[in-house]
């Protein structure tokens, strides 16, 4: 599994042993230990050894489990492994005693624990028994895994170690393919040109890359390079750094190809400055408009839920979907759901950007986003934004450049929101989850439009708990630079001209996974730039035009258009003086018709066909976001579809995408062969590993049928990752008798392994 | 002047791509596209059966349209359907809809002091529609009333239903899609244990039930005759399905009447003996009732009841906890005031579930789910029955058969499992869609069949690659179920269709369908064969269905994006074979000489089998 990462093949291992990483060390370990695989039942449980490495919690077996089902393998991590950052809650249980007790760091333990709970930040909840280990040696390994995920300092997180190792080998040479950013076909926005490419792509003329942060020193958690109006030369910027709050000045994220500019802003800290300042910004901000158009705020911390909320929802939405039993949820499962009210986030933060889209893309109007801080609501805002109005970040690379340049860039603060230290439970808050879920939505409703699967959604989130990664593991690349230099300092490790250690941004998808498995994110459906589409039958080819691109305010009347300038709906006004309302006491159900100009704008674009390589903007009835079930229901058993789920559409379009990319490169290839070279340069069957498709097209029995593996969880498998406590100790037979489940003893007992 | 037509197969056409998701018709904004033919103005047709005499075409309506307003526009009636139209918005917009559709049409208020005149319709397609004009000289309001109740209630006014005079001919008799004798000779019967008889070539022992029926082969008529007599409507358990290997089956019935005495039936404990018997698989019986428990028990008051398990044997008794069509009723009309016109936007979940519809179509799928599962998993046969087992039994057998049987899953099996499962077995479509008849209170209407529909929809989200069809063909049903076009939802029974001579008369709903079978096929379907599915009967993947329920907002998309994309990948493949090809050709030809070249360029790609 881990092979490609060994400097030097190992000898197949007989004893079971802890499969380590570099700068990985074993803290902890005890022998004979049961990990319950089944909910109901300890048949297929797997028996080995559990280990406490400085990285994860490992659990090494000969066995196998009973019914394989699919699971993506992760390169960093074995079939059974755990990061420790991925650990939410560690629950140490005595059956005898009847106690249970969750874990902390440095903490006792009064009993000698039977079983170990570990309730995973990606929703697992994975079980050890220890009826035949060491009671000593069990509880020294929970207390080390309960310890070990709660590290004191950020220095202590994983990613460290195993980047420093890399500097005691061979200095300044690639190992275990640690190459961050090198290699990548994108911008990581840490360097100016980056940005001068951004602004040049997006025809941002009037707007420059500004330096004065180099170094961090006007603002730690601003980045270094930024990119600001023209009109205002750093002399003025560095007079009004001192009045927004954390210094942090207004950012350029996007312009419009009509010039209308997207900007951030934390909020001005001096009331008395408010005014003026407000006044130069948004005249620099117009002065950089080609048609020097108004510029309108948004303030989003008035207008949207906070991130206790939203962490709040979270919790929530968790708990109904896989900690509570699965039929006591059944039963108020909708108003359950509304009730934690992570759908109405989703929701708000999906109509504030889409309302932010009307300004930019309706009204012509630069757009200011202002939070207090700049650094939550405003990422998911301003991504949101942008990928409904730019086709290319629903590309793979634009969309991973757009959360490096909107998050990590930005000054998400990572550290804090995932709680790596777990000792920021204020600060923890799932904005970057909430923002997938909302990209969720839009991918769900179009699923054409994006390059990139829902799996790909979910595997970058599980990512954020494995502490490797630069783009997760800081609250600013100011912080990132200075503990680089801190621990390169204690560790005495070279740092030559670098700024900070080498981390990898997650971008780099080959630590984690296979050439093959990253064919996972790519989606069959894309219509990219020069895809075809079928309109009456004939072929036709997407092209990316200006016009259908940009303005649909252009071919409309210009009254329509006034009224939409106007933010009156003066048709509506009319109507309601005179026919509704005299109706009304007749029509109970007729309420009166006043539609706001930005929903005249929505409805209008609804009533056209959607242009994928356009403006993209969601469906925001509620009646039209849909829980994301791969990413809050894989785990669960009970809501795993056999055979069935959206991935058997996913099987069949991939199959047909590939058949079609092997057609074009044969194509490619007998256009590339002269006739008088045909013996060698014939084409043969395309290489298989260049297709970008899961699924290939032909490939022995799975080219009709859908292969047995495939579940609704799939490329994820509930086997044996979610052991809820409350169904143990409850008999099987109550447990099938009970009036609402449904199959029969055996059917459960196939589907459970 | 807008022409109408039938006999005429674009308009036609034109007509029943109102609910296509592609085009514009399926929402009042529907009209705004101007893809859709809208032959519906040009003078195209001459002839037609939809005139009348009383054809009324009324200028200067208002149209009060809950999601833009009021629109302005001519109003026209004919026998068969609304058509508005207003002209002073570009494009065009039009609302075109069957007057089957219309539950009720009611004036509202009295002629206001400016002298306008308004009247609603309430649609058994989740709609209400309301118009208003100025009152005219020749009380134009009451003649337009009058000509609306005369023609979407033709029944009630001894009018002919438009069926009848729909005169639309198709390449295919749809009449002839489903035969029971082929559908019974497909499952391998008549075998060994059981036969088709003919006791009821003349309805005389069951006049709701086919003339074909399956019973165990040593059960002779004369014990039938006997078993009907203990069986509600005298609706015996006969077969709807075997299992092809373990030949456990699927039977269905009505209650027995066993009233509040507890009466026996000798002949009936023996008829569900050779039932059991007849599968050799399992020593079991398990008869589902669909009722709750009290209300299986509440009929005994009523003669009926349950099977007892004193009485029989080896059979078990499971109540699968479906309520009967008045809270079915109630819970679509709770539906619709959610839904229609407009969501309230910040309680959207818990109005939904108040409904209670998606519970209730849990509760229908998780008992089918329950028979599937007996007799695949257990190799068990059951009986299924609710009261008359003409409703709830329907939904379960014809569910579970779905689910079983890979066979209904094409266009083709759908359409005989709903001649079979619905129509011949008596499912009153007559009386729950109350077809042309004004009595909008009537309390033998339901949602029945719907709920069906909408549980298959739901099987088909979870399996999207499993159906040959499509959604378009699930809300074309619906859509035709009430439109009173065709003959194939008329009347309530086998008997009575026979009788009005309706194949005669009318033409199918499957004409239609199998005339375009392409609009209605899901391009994803893989043959998968003896592939039983068990869905997930829980709330997590249980959804309203927005495709149908509210396809009439216009702030909602019509698409079906994935099947659209799989067709321009198949276009797209398909070009490029054809360029493979003939640069394949081109090469062959240029390099005669190279003969020893082994595999040729196609050879290497092994075409992946398409449905399109």
């Amino acid at each position: 599994m881990q092979t490609d990462l060994k400097k030097t093949p190992q000898p197949p291992i007989k004893k079971l042993e802890a499969k380590l990483l570099p700068g990985e060390i074993v803290v902890n370990e005890v022998s004979f230990v049961r990990k319950c695989i089944g909910a109901d039942s300890s048949h297929g449980d797997l028996w080995g050894k559990l280990i406490c490495t400085n990285f994860k919690v490992s659990f090494i077996t000969h066995d196998a489990l009973p019914k394989q089902r699919f699971q993506v393998a992760n390169r960093l991590l074995g079939e059974h492994d755990v990061p420790l950052a991925c650990v939410e809650q560690v629950v140490t249980v005595n059956d005898a005693k009847g106690k249970q007790k969750v874990l902390c760091s440095n903490q006792k333990l009064k009993f000698n624990p039977t079983e170990l709970i570990l309730y995973c930040k990606d929703f697992r909840i994975i079980r050890f028994r220890f009826d035949e280990a060491g009671p000593q040696s069990a509880k020294k390994v929970c207390l080390a895994i309960a310890h070990y995920s709660q590290p004191a300092d950020p220095q202590l997180l994983f990613g460290f170690e195993y980047i420093g190792k890399q500097y005691y080998g061979s200095l300044g040479e690639q190992v275990n393919g640690v190459d961050p950013g090198g290699g990548l076909q994108m911008p990581l926005f840490d360097r100016p040109s980056e940005w001068d490419r951004e602004i040049k792509r997006t025809g941002a003329a009037e707007w420059r890359v500004c330096s004065i942060n180099e170094g961090y020193v006007v603002s730690p958690s601003l980045p270094e390079y930024f990119v600001v109006p023209v009109s205002l030369a750093d002399q003025d910027l560095k007079q009004y750094l001192c009045f927004f709050t954390a210094h942090r000045i207004p950012l350029w994220c996007w312009n419009h190809p009509n010039g209308s500019a997207l900007v951030r802003m934390a909020s001005i800290s001096d009331p008395l400055q408010q005014r003026k300042l407000d006044q130069r910004i948004c005249s620099a901000i117009t002065k950089s408009h080609p048609q020097r158009s108004d510029v309108l705020k948004s303030d989003l911390d008035k207008n949207l839920p906070n991130i206790q909320d939203i962490q709040a929802a979270f919790v929530k939405v968790r708990q109904i979907c896989v900690i509570e039993p699965f039929e006591e949820s059944e039963e108020k499962w909708l108003s359950s759901m509304e009730s934690s009210r992570w759908l109405e986030y989703v929701r708000a933060f999906l109509k504030h950007s889409a309302e932010v889209v009307y300004l930019l893309e309706g009204k012509h109007v630069s757009v200011i986003l202002q939070e207090e801080e700049d650094r939550d609501l405003s990422c998911v805002v301003s991504s949101l934004v942008q990928l409904m109005l730019d086709p290319h970040f629903r590309s793979l690379t634009g969309f991973q450049s757009l959360v490096q340049k909107e998050w990590v860039m930005a000054g998400h603060r990572f550290l804090h929101r995932c709680n790596h230290l777990k000792k920021n439970d204020k600060e923890e808050s799932p904005l970057f989850q909430l923002f997938l879920d909302c990209v969720w939505q839009i991918i769900n409703q179009y699923p054409a439009a994006f390059e990139f699967t829902e799996t790909y959604l979910t595997v970058l989130s599980d990512s954020m708990w494995i502490p490797v990664f630069s783009t997760f593991l800081f609250n600013c690349p100011q912080q990132r630079t200075e503990n680089s230099m801190d621990f390169a300092k204690s560790k005495c490790i070279p740092m030559g001209e670098e700024k900070a250690l080498r981390f990898p941004p997650v971008w780099d998808w080959s630590q984690q996974f296979t050439p093959k498995d990253q064919a996972l994110f790519n989606n069959p459906m894309y219509v990219g730039k020069g895809a075809t589409c079928v309109q009456n039958g004939t072929v036709k080819s997407f092209r990316r035009t200006k016009k259908n691109y940009s303005s649909t305010l252009r071919g409309m009347p210009s009254s329509l258009r006034n009224i939409l300038m106007d933010g009156h709906d003066s048709l509506t006004l009319s109507r309601r003086n005179s026919l509704v309302p005299r109706l009304k006491p007749d029509f109970s159900q007729i309420r009166e018709v006043v539609e706001s100009p930005t929903e005249r704008f929505f409805r209008d674009w609804v009533s056209r066909p959607a242009d994928l390589q356009g403006m993209l903007i969601p469906q925001l009835l509620p009646s039209h976001l849909a829980l994301w079930r791969l990413y809050f229901l894989r785990w669960v058993p009970e809501a795993s579809i056999p055979k069935g789920g959206p991935v058997t559409a996913y099987h069949k379009l991939s199959q047909l995408a590939d058949e079609v990319e092997k057609l074009q490169s044969q194509l490619r290839q007998y256009k590339g062969a002269t006739p008088a070279s045909t013996t060698t340069s014939t084409p043969s069957a395309p290489q298989s590993d260049h297709s970008r498709m899961y699924f290939k097209a032909g490939s022995t029995h799975e080219s009709s049928s859908t292969p047995e593996y495939l579940s609704s969880s799939f490329p994820f498998s509930p086997v044996g990752n979610m052991c809820r406590r409350s169904i143990l100790g409850t008999p099987l037979s109550k447990f099938l008798n009970g009036a609402k489940i449904w199959l029969s003893t055996e059917t459960l007992a196939n589907e459970a392994l | 002047m807008v022409l109408f037509l039938t006999g005429h197969y674009p308009i036609v056409h034109v007509f029943c791509n109102s609910v296509d998701s592609t085009s514009t018709s399926r929402s009042d904004r529907s009209a705004h596209a101007a893809k859709t033919p809208y032959a519906m103005s040009s003078d195209n047709v001459s002839t037609s059966t939809e005139f009348s005499p009383e054809l009324r075409v009324a200028k200067d309506v208002t149209y009060i349209c809950p999601y833009i307003g009021a629109l302005r526009g001519t109003l026209t009636v004919t026998n068969y359907r609304l058509f508005f139209r207003c002209m002073d918005r570009e494009p065009a917009f039009v609302l075109d809809l069957p007057l089957g559709v219309v539950s009720r049409v009611e004036k509202i208020g009295g002629a206001s002091s400016r002298g306008e005149v308004s009247y609603g319709l309430v649609c058994k397609d989740i709609r209400n529609l309301r118009f208003a004009h100025k009152q005219m000289e020749d009380s134009l309001r009451k003649s337009i009333f009058e000509i609306l109740m005369k023609f979407a209630f033709p029944v009630s006014n001894g009018l002919p239903i438009f069926a009848f005079e729909y005169g639309q001919v198709y390449p295919e008799n749809g009449w002839k899609v489903y035969d029971a004798q082929a559908e019974y000779k497909r499952q391998g019967i008549p075998n060994e244990s059981w036969r088709i008889t003919k006791v009821n070539d003349h309805y005389e022992v069951c006049d709701t039930y086919p003339s074909n029926l399956v019973v165990p082969v040593n059960i002779p008529d004369e014990e039938l005759k006997r078993v009907a007599a203990f069986r509600a409507k005298g609706r015996i358990p006969v077969l709807s399905w075997i299992h092809p290997e373990s030949q456990a089956t699927v039977t269905r019935c009505s209650q027995p009447m066993v009233g509040v005495n507890g009466k026996r039936s000798k002949d009936d404990e023996k008829y569900l003996q050779a039932i059991m018997d007849a599968n050799a698989q399992s020593h079991k019986l398990f008869i589902f009732d669909a009722r709750p428990s009290v209300n299986a028990a509440a009929n005994k008051m009523k003669g009926g009841g349950y099977e007892s398990e004193d009485a029989y044997q080896n059979a078990e008794l499971v109540f699968l906890d479906i309520h009967n069509i008045h809270v079915m009723r109630e819970s679509l009309r709770k539906l619709k005031e959610v839904v229609y016109p407009n969501i309230e936007e910040s309680h959207w979940l818990s109005n939904l579930e108040s409904t209670h519809w998606l519970e209730h179509i849990k509760l229908i799928l998780a008992g089918a789910l329950r028979i599937a599962d007996k007799v695949e998993s257990g190799k068990t046969s059951v009986v299924v029955h609710c009261s008359d087992g003409w409703d709830r039994t329907a939904q379960l057998t014809s569910l579970a058969m779905l689910m079983l049987d890979g066979h209904y899953r094409t266009i083709r099996g759908f359409q005989v499992l709903l001649e079979k499962e619905w129509l011949s077995f008596g499912h009153r479509f007559q009386l729950r869609i109350g077809h042309g008849d004004k009595n909008h209170t009537d309390a033998d209407r339901s949602p029945v069949f719907l709920q069906f529909i909408d549980c298959v929809w739901q099987i088909t989200r979870q399996f999207p690659a499993a159906f040959e069809f499509n959604e378009y063909f699930l809300v074309t049903i619906l859509d035709h179920m009430y439109s009173c076009l065709f003959g194939t939802f008329m009347c309530n029974s086998e008997q009575q269709r026979v009788k009005e001579e309706l194949p005669k008369k009318t033409v199918s709903l499957w004409a239609y369908i199998n005339s375009q079978l392409e609009e209605f096929t899901n391009p994803l379907y893989v043959n998968y064969s003896n592939h039983v599915l068990f869905p997930v009967v829980s709330m997590r993947h249980l959804e309203l269905w927005v495709g149908y329920y509210i396809r009439w907002n216009p702030r909602m998309r019509p698409q079906e994006p994935v099947h659209q994309r799989y067709k321009e990948l198949l276009a797209k493949r398909a070009e490029l074979q054809k360029r493979v090809e003939e640069l394949q050709r081109d090469v062959t030809n240029r390099s005669a000489s190279s003969t020893e070249r082994a595999g040729s360029p196609t050879r290497s790609i092994t075409p992946v089998q398409t449905f399109v």
